[in-house]
């Protein structure tokens, strides 16, 4: 859902810039104070990790296909929405500038919604989730989902605004769309959750442990 | 498993992901384009067939729509080499890969002052 540069007029990318920015240096204060030996080497890997299986589309039905956001599953693994944040920011800078997947003028709104709403509805229904399921792998997957879900809803909202889609019609194809796709970041969520817990129980512990 | 196993085996898988990921890709549009293509009669939001022509004409239908006719030259353009086929693609996820691990661990490196 990497919006290009010609879905949004240039006075609203300003607006989602401004908010991107508030979020960015939020992230930057959180990586400041969090990024310890043990989480830099992590964090780096799951952002290289998730760079990569970005790259890779995984076809769906109606012609369609959909790949990993990946802020879910950076905000869970370590422990805060503003790990999401600080990954997404990044690989979005270096798949809009390098790759010109995602627009300049509109990667504010793609950090709003694959950065920040990916990470936070990760973090957040995640903890939610532990509390009511105790399942790490279940969390994960119906976090990551929603994650996925909610986002591309909002990007409808701002197609809308941005008078590129109409609302009704763009919020039933998104939704549609990313409900798959969502599966999709739910399923890659769990598994990577099962591998780093698998390799390193040490670092899930400390993230799991928002659920005590 | 220790740090540096678990960093250099985290490295190697997302390495693995990149040079596969060019042959496993699907070619379709992504969630966001199909939806963009159905609204400007490329497709139908259910349907697998895009039709190209009206696919080019609702770009250019948007941007006067939107008036935003910023444009970027990339460097490598979906993830590829101008010029390179399979080779180049894989030759640029990779990189993009090996640029965000340099670029999280450099700026955290930087940013980070976790004792204080």
């Amino acid at each position: 859902m990497h919006i290009p540069d010609g879905f949004i007029p240039l006075y609203q990318d300003v607006i989602y810039w401004i908010i991107a920015i508030i979020f960015i240096s939020l992230a930057l204060k959180w990586a400041r104070n969090e990024l310890n030996d043990e989480k830099l080497p992590l964090i780096a890997v799951l952002a290289a990790g998730i760079f990569a299986i970005q790259a890779m589309n995984i076809p769906i039905p109606f012609g369609t296909s959909g790949h990993m956001v990946g802020a879910a599953l950076a905000a869970i693994v370590l422990g805060s929405p503003y790990a999401g944040v600080f990954v997404l920011t990044l690989v979005l800078i270096v798949q809009g500038v390098i790759f010109a997947d995602g627009g300049i003028t509109t990667m504010g709104a793609n950090i709003i919604n694959m950065g920040v709403v990916g990470g936070f509805v990760g973090y957040y229904g995640y903890t939610a989730l532990m509390k009511v399921t105790d399942n790490t792998y279940a969390s994960g997957f119906i976090a990551a989902w929603a994650a996925c879900f909610i986002a591309a809803l909002l990007c409808a909202v701002e197609m809308a605004v941005a008078g590129t889609f109409p609302l009704v019609a763009g919020l039933i194809s998104m939704g549609l769309y990313h409900a798959i796709i969502g599966l999709l970041e739910g399923g890659i969520t769990a598994v990577a959750i099962y591998l780093i817990a698998t390799a390193r129980p040490d670092l899930m512990e400390h993230s799991a442990g928002v659920s005590a | 498993m220790e740090q540096n196993q678990f960093v250099i085996a985290a490295i190697i898988l997302a390495l693995v992901i990149a040079v596969l990921a060019p042959f496993l890709a699907s070619g379709n549009p992504d969630g966001l384009e199909s939806a963009f293509f159905s609204m400007y009669g490329a497709k139908t939001v259910t349907g697998a067939d895009l039709d190209e022509g009206q696919a080019g004409l609702a770009e250019e239908q948007v941007v006067e729509t939107t008036g935003n006719t910023f444009e970027f030259e990339a460097p490598m353009p979906d993830y590829s080499i101008p010029g390179m086929d399979k080779a180049g693609e894989v030759t640029a996820i990779v990189a993009g890969t090996v640029l965000v691990l340099g670029l999280v661990w450099g700026a955290g490196r930087l940013i980070a002052r976790p004792e204080q």
